[in-house]
């Protein structure tokens, strides 16, 4: 079943659209609620040991950045890797 | 960095504009943004570094201040975070106090205070190689002997300038016992007179010499200081920068459109057709690719941004324009602020922590939105090519003119704002200006570089990101319901987003705008430049057949009048599209009633000159 088939495209476009409005709805939502919501997960995740890794890489940067102020449009709120040792 | 250990907690600390932010930018690896003026930074800022013996560091970046005893929000930020007052922040470990090497005596009273507090210090002499270049003698082994903390010399804005500090800090060798919390003593007139001669002692001691003065600085300043001279210069500068937007910008804007018609005619034509075809050709490519051919044009803004912050020339501005502003009710220190918001309102909303007088601050926050943030642009931008002619008036662009006259009405409208607040205003002092001017130097490329190169991050985050989430969503509310059998019109007339746009155009109407546009202001709500883009979306939507990846600007100069053009420019000069700038007024206000306010008066003000506009210019064209 290729691209020609009506259902694909459909399965398709539906999975692109829900991604695409779940991100406007993240993206759009009011920091204190986003950051909640992100320490809600945090705190889900240090009780499951399997989730350290990820936690630690993806959720507390974005933590950090939720937990400060303004918006995509300035680099306010920079939340970048430690330099490595020398 | 070992995740069992608290790294050390260190804070930098030191008077404004003496290079504490370039300082955390290089021991961090961030790019916050610096400038040549006071008042960059209103708020701390952390970040980390590793370290080889696995605890690491954590930075933090605070407001600049004179003294320990604030007069604004963001010193104070610096004074409760020295004395660990904040609940989520403790009190640093260590205290670095950058001083400005070229002006040590004003840093060096900071640096007394901060002693005092008791907290273990690291003096950094950063600017050296400049203090070096002006002939200023600092002997800082003495500096140290007499102070009783290590003085190390930094060059912040250079590769490496900071790994004396570095070295110092891993050392260790600052480390002093602390039997006591660190407190604030008072002021007296006394104590300010032996600071001073504690300072004048250590400044004997280290064989401090005051720097050369530039005669070119001084007869500079004599021109560009002029309450005459000095505003044409100003004009001149700012004429210069909105010609070169749409004149330099031309060829790569139109080789970025070139690109997308083709890549949407590509995708039409070796897709199979249906809806994925549809989204990707009138959603994406029509959308988001209608706001990337702006990128020339923000880059471009932004270079002289960047190039007048980083020369030094802004807050000569500032006092040129204080006694304008004054004379509207705004203190002198509004200035930065309000520049602030030419890149976006939230920045110049958060640096109004900088201004003592609650009612200044609240005028101050209330006019910022009325500044045209560079998200305007690509509306500007569109607009303008579309149905002003590119044609010259004497030496000049019109198309120029015309995007130098709408950033006008913004400043001018802001002032007329300001005005009518002051009429409200109980009480009527004005607070004078008090600005330290900084030294004229040539901006340092690979700041402008890296500082260019941030701006097309963001823009392109914001294209890829944002932007295209909301069009795709878009696409879908303009497809679906699809039409019902026999339709003749197009296919998104009988769609959600059709219907809801026909319902939006009786309240649009008598100010010119179509359904399409009302359609657009919808989501341009998120950010004004996705009403670009929704437009892109939206007469994509609307065309048939070959016409599905044409560009926007043709389609716009021949089916809107100039009235309803004009009317829509009118519209985003007030209109305060954008949910993250009330959201942030919320927060500095701590209430909902201004954010309320202000989104009714810059509604009531953006209906309003758009009423005027479209009927002023439909009866004269």
């Amino acid at each position: 079943m290729g691209l020609d088939s009506g259902v694909l495209q459909d399965l398709v476009v539906a999975l692109i659209v829900f991604g695409a409005l779940s991100f406007s709805v993240w993206k759009l939502m009011p920091a204190r609620r986003r950051l909640r919501l992100l320490l809600a997960l945090d705190a889900w995740c240090a009780r499951h040991p399997s989730m350290t890794r990820w936690r630690e890489r993806w959720l507390k940067p974005r933590i950090a950045r939720a937990a400060g102020v303004g918006c995509d449009g300035c680099a306010a709120n920079d939340a970048r890797t430690p330099h490595r040792p020398r | 960095m070992d995740a069992t250990v608290t790294p050390l907690r260190i804070a930098l600390v030191g008077v404004p504009n003496c290079g504490k932010t370039a300082l955390f930018n290089r021991l961090t690896g961030s790019r916050q943004k610096v400038a040549n003026y006071p008042g960059v930074t209103v708020e701390r800022r952390e970040g980390e570094r590793a370290t080889p013996d696995g605890r690491g560091m954590r930075v933090l970046d605070l407001p600049g201040t004179y003294s320990l005893n604030p007069t604004t929000l963001d010193e104070a930020i610096t004074r409760d975070v020295l004395l660990g007052r904040l609940a989520d922040t403790p009190a640093p470990e260590l205290v670095v106090c950058v001083v400005d090497a070229v002006h040590l005596p004003i840093g060096l009273r900071l640096a007394l205070e901060v002693k005092r507090l008791g907290l273990p210090m690291v003096l950094a002499l950063n600017r050296m190689d400049v203090a070096r270049r002006r002939s200023v003698h600092i002997d800082a082994a003495k500096l140290s002997a007499e102070l009783g903390v290590p003085v190390v010399a930094t060059i912040a804005v250079k590769r490496g300038g900071a790994d004396a500090l570095v070295e110092v800090i891993e050392a260790g060798t600052w480390i002093a016992p602390r039997a006591f919390a660190p407190a604030l003593r008072e002021h007296g007139a006394e104590d300010a007179e032996q600071m001073q001669r504690d300072m004048r002692a250590l400044l004997a001691a280290a064989g401090y010499s005051p720097p050369r003065e530039n005669p070119w600085s001084g007869r500079i300043d004599a021109l560009l200081l002029h309450p005459v001279a000095g505003l044409a210069v100003l004009l001149t500068v700012l004429f210069v920068m909105f010609q070169a937007v749409f004149s330099w910008a031309e060829a790569p804007m139109d080789g970025i459109e070139r690109a997308m018609n083709s890549l949407g005619g590509f995708t039409a034509a070796h897709m199979p057709a249906g809806p994925l075809a549809s989204l990707l050709v009138n959603g994406v490519i029509g959308g988001a690719g209608s706001v990337l051919v702006f990128l020339p044009q923000i880059v471009i803004l932004f270079f002289f941004i960047l190039a007048l912050e980083d020369s030094g020339y802004l807050p000569r501005a500032a006092y040129l324009l204080d006694r304008l502003m004054g004379s509207v009710g705004l203190s002198g220190r509004a200035f930065i602020p309000l520049l602030s918001s030419h890149a976006c309102a939230i920045p110049g909303i958060m640096a109004t922590r900088t201004i003592p007088n609650w009612r200044d601050r609240l005028t101050t926050i209330m006019i910022a939105p009325l500044m045209t943030c560079s998200a305007r642009l690509p509306v500007y931008g569109l607009l303008i090519a579309a149905l002003i002619p590119a044609r010259s008036v004497g030496p000049f662009n019109l198309q120029g003119l015309v995007l130098f006259t709408l950033y006008a009405a913004g400043i001018v409208s802001a002032l007329l704002v300001a005005f009518v607040m002051k009429q409200f205003a109980r009480e009527r002092q004005y607070s004078p200006l008090m600005l330290e001017l900084p030294d004229f130097q040539w901006p340092n490329a690979s700041n402008l570089v890296l500082g260019l190169w941030e701006r097309v991050k963001i823009f392109m985050s914001r294209v890829g990101g944002i932007i295209l989430a909301l069009m795709i969503v878009l696409w879908f509310l303009s497809s679906y319901p699809e039409p019902p059998p026999g339709a003749t019109g197009p296919a998104i007339q009988y769609s959600l987003a059709g219907r809801i746009g026909a319902l939006l155009e009786y309240v649009f109407a008598p100010i010119g705008f179509n359904w399409q546009i009302a359609i657009a202001l919808v989501p341009g709500l998120a950010a004004r430049e996705v009403a670009v883009a929704a437009l892109g979306t939206v007469y994509a939507m609307s065309a048939a057949g070959d016409d599905l990846s044409a560009a926007l600007e043709p389609v716009i100069s021949s089916t809107w009048s100039l009235a309803t053009g004009v009317s829509l420019l009118a519209w985003y000069v007030f209109a305060p599209q954008c949910l993250s700038t009330l959201a942030v007024v919320k927060r500095e206000t701590n209430s909902w009633r201004y954010p309320l306010i202000m989104a009714g008066y810059l509604f009531a003000l953006a209906y309003l000159a758009s009423f005027i506009t479209f009927r002023v210019v439909r009866a004269w064209a």
